[in-house]
């Protein structure tokens, strides 16, 4: 009997030690994954440069005949160095002369640009007796797009999601009364938070991108991201309201504030410290959030130059890690994305911990 | 006097605006469900209604042909959840009672953000994490042409649903107060024992709920299982290697070109997923409730 015990025990045990380890070793796992395919991705053209190839025409000043060094490999009338590709035509910019023209040129609409090293230059032609007319193409493959993107739909987000929310959090600790109303509103949050993503998308889709005619764009994502941020918001600012012990609103009632001023003066400044917590984490899911965005704010890697309709389409970096794998089943570029993604969300959990602790420490 | 009434006023009109966020919420949970439903179920009335009964029971998607068929769907959803539910409630619950009745300090604090951080991993790295690994693993040992599977999606859904299940039951273990412990020990039990005949019940309903998020978690992802799916228009599923298409990426693949009659039967399964999420809520409310009144 004792010895069936024992045995049972050990057994029973194993499998709890199991358990603990195979989940240390999958996340392990994962991440090591992630970061073996992802880091030899990382560089400063993956992180700075558009994703997409951009071609384009450029009329370039020439250096005077008379004052053209001659060089190996120097294409002398704008004073650039380059590298001829594999397929003999192209030429890789790998460096200026002192009086290039090169960084200084127009494009077709008269518009400032630059030929930056990197560029693919594939054809040079006589413009007019003093000007060139360059093939200029600057190499995609880079993310940057998708940070910006990414950055704006947060920033946006939370512009949205962040007053209604902590508002909220203030009616439902500091002013509403038990009642109906209160049971209906908490009712509805917490159905919010159960609602999967993808039908927030679909919400999304209907109203925000066809009915109110927005368009695949980054405020039709914005607004639906911030009705799924909505729950946690409010959770996360209540929790920190409802920490705040109640003789500090007593005395500041007692002293003759307004409820309005108690609740301005004394309670928001002393739970702001998990308001923030709440914006941090609201953060992290509107970064990692992908399915109600693919039905939103569409595919589109580049920077939106409007907030709705034409040009506001972004792909954030989770949506691009999808389509790339999807389309082109290149595993190691999403997992570049992924490092990033990775990286962003581990500075955000150490932002939230370094918050709650010094809050904490602060409360004694 | 004069003052006091601005003041008033003030107040009254602050307190309306907190009131009217607060409403925000309450407002988009009704609109949801009208947009959605009104959308979803619009195709199955009026002079052209597709048969409702042939929704739900047809096998066929195609919408070339004007069928829509999606219990194939429905199967392969609820299947291949239930699959990440069986292996990953008890794995998460051992991880669980590991954190708060095994380990010591130190290791807790290396296992906890560890498992936050598992949680916080965006779910398409999951589905990249599926594609560059679980697949391609399945691939060895299928007697199919492709790693794409149900198979596959279970794995990926029963890691993704571990952070949830540990963060749950870890609070709920946690919670149970030390006397139910030293009262079995006292009755000569073994810590092991102490730990699944008084801790682990006493903590039912927390764990419950935990395995309950767990099913809404999973039956509502889309991104990472749509990777692995392989997400074919028809067909029953018959075994584990087979490739399956859950509501979830039926909405996500399609909704991108969709229009008129398929758009609208993409919101009708999109009704059909939201009905089990409902149930999904209600049996979590029912298990809060039920533990709030003990």
């Amino acid at each position: 009997m004792r010895k069936n015990q024992k045995i049972k025990d050990g057994i029973l045990s194993s499998c709890i030690y199991a358990s603990a380890a195979f989940t240390v070793c999958i996340l392990v796992f994962i991440i090591g994954f992630i970061f073996v395919k992802g880091i030899p991705k990382i560089n400063g053209h993956f992180l700075t440069a558009a994703y997409d190839d951009e071609t384009a025409y450029v009329i370039a000043e020439t250096i005077p005949e008379e004052n053209r060094a001659s060089d190996k490999n120097l294409l002398s009338e704008i004073g650039v160095y380059y590298d001829l590709e594999d397929d003999g035509v192209s030429m890789k910019v790998t460096d200026f002369t002192a009086d290039s023209t090169a960084k200084d040129v127009t494009n077709m609409n008269g518009e400032g640009e630059k030929i930056s090293k990197g560029d693919l230059i594939t054809s040079i032609e006589p413009n007019d007796a003093n000007h060139v007319r360059i093939k200029v193409t600057k190499v995609g493959g880079g993310i940057m797009p998708m940070m910006v993107s990414t950055l704006f739909l947060v920033v946006l987000s939370l512009l949205i999601a962040a007053p209604v929310g902590i508002l909220s959090a203030i009616y439902l600790n500091e002013y509403a009364k038990p009642g109906r109303l209160l049971t209906i509103i908490r009712f509805a949050i917490q159905n919010l938070s159960g609602i999967p993503s993808i039908i927030y998308g679909l919400f999304g889709a209907l109203v925000f991108v066809q009915m109110l005619g927005m368009q695949y764009s980054i405020l039709a994502g914005a607004l639906t991201i911030s009705i799924i941020l909505l729950p946690t918001m409010i959770s996360t600012t209540e929790e920190s309201l409802k920490a705040i012990p109640k003789g500090i609103r007593e005395s500041s009632l007692g002293l003759g504030a307004t409820k309005l001023q108690t609740t301005l003066r004394v309670v928001v400044p002393n739970a702001l410290p998990g308001i923030l917590v709440a914006v941090i984490l609201s953060i992290g899911r509107i970064v990692g959030e992908s399915a109600a965005l693919l039905l939103t704010a569409g595919t589109v890697a580049a920077i939106p130059n409007a907030l709705t309709g034409e040009g506001a389409a972004a792909a954030t970096l989770t949506i691009k890690a999808y389509t790339i794998l999807k389309e082109t089943g290149d595993v190691s570029t999403s997992c570049g994305i992924g490092v990033v993604l990775i990286v962003l969300i581990i500075l955000l959990n150490l932002a939230s911990k370094a918050v709650t602790a010094r809050f904490m420490k602060k409360q004694g | 006097m004069e003052r006091n009434k601005v003041r008033d006023t003030i107040e009254r009109i602050v307190e309306t605006i907190f009131l009217l966020s607060a409403l925000v919420g309450v407002v988009s949970v009704i609109a949801i469900i009208v947009f959605v439903f009104y959308k979803g179920l619009h195709p199955f009335f009026g002079e052209q209604a597709y048969p409702f009964l042939d929704f739900i029971t047809g096998t066929k998607w195609a919408p070339g042909e004007g069928t829509y068929g999606i219990l194939h769907m429905i199967v392969a959803s609820i299947v291949a959840t239930c699959g990440a539910i069986v292996v990953g409630v008890p794995i998460g619950l051992l991880t669980a009672v590991f954190l708060s009745e095994i380990a010591d300090e130190r290791l807790v604090k290396i296992i906890r953000p560890a498992v936050e951080l598992l949680a916080g991993i965006p779910s398409v790295l999951y589905g990249v994490f599926g594609v560059g690994v679980i697949v391609p693993a399945i691939l060895k040992i299928t007697p199919q042409v492709q790693g794409q599977s149900i198979l596959a999606v279970m794995i990926v859904l029963t890691i993704m649903i571990l952070p949830t299940i540990i963060t749950l039951s870890e609070t709920a273990l946690r919670a149970v107060p030390d006397r139910y412990r030293e009262a079995s020990l006292g009755l000569g039990a073994s810590p092991i024992q102490t730990i699944f005949c008084a801790t682990i019940p006493a903590a039912k309903s927390g764990i419950l709920s935990a395995a309950v998020l767990g099913v809404g978690r999973a039956i509502g992802e889309t991104m990472a299982v749509m990777l692995v799916a392989g997400n074919p228009e028809s067909g029953m599923l018959s075994s584990i290697w087979d490739q399956i298409r859950p509501l979830t990426t039926n909405i996500a693949i399609e909704m991108g070109y969709a229009s008129g009659q398929q758009q609208e039967m993409l919101f009708a399964t999109g009704v059909v997923l939201f009905i089990f999420i409902m149930i999904v809520n209600l049996i979590m409310i029912t298990i809060t409730k039920k533990a709030g009144n003990e």
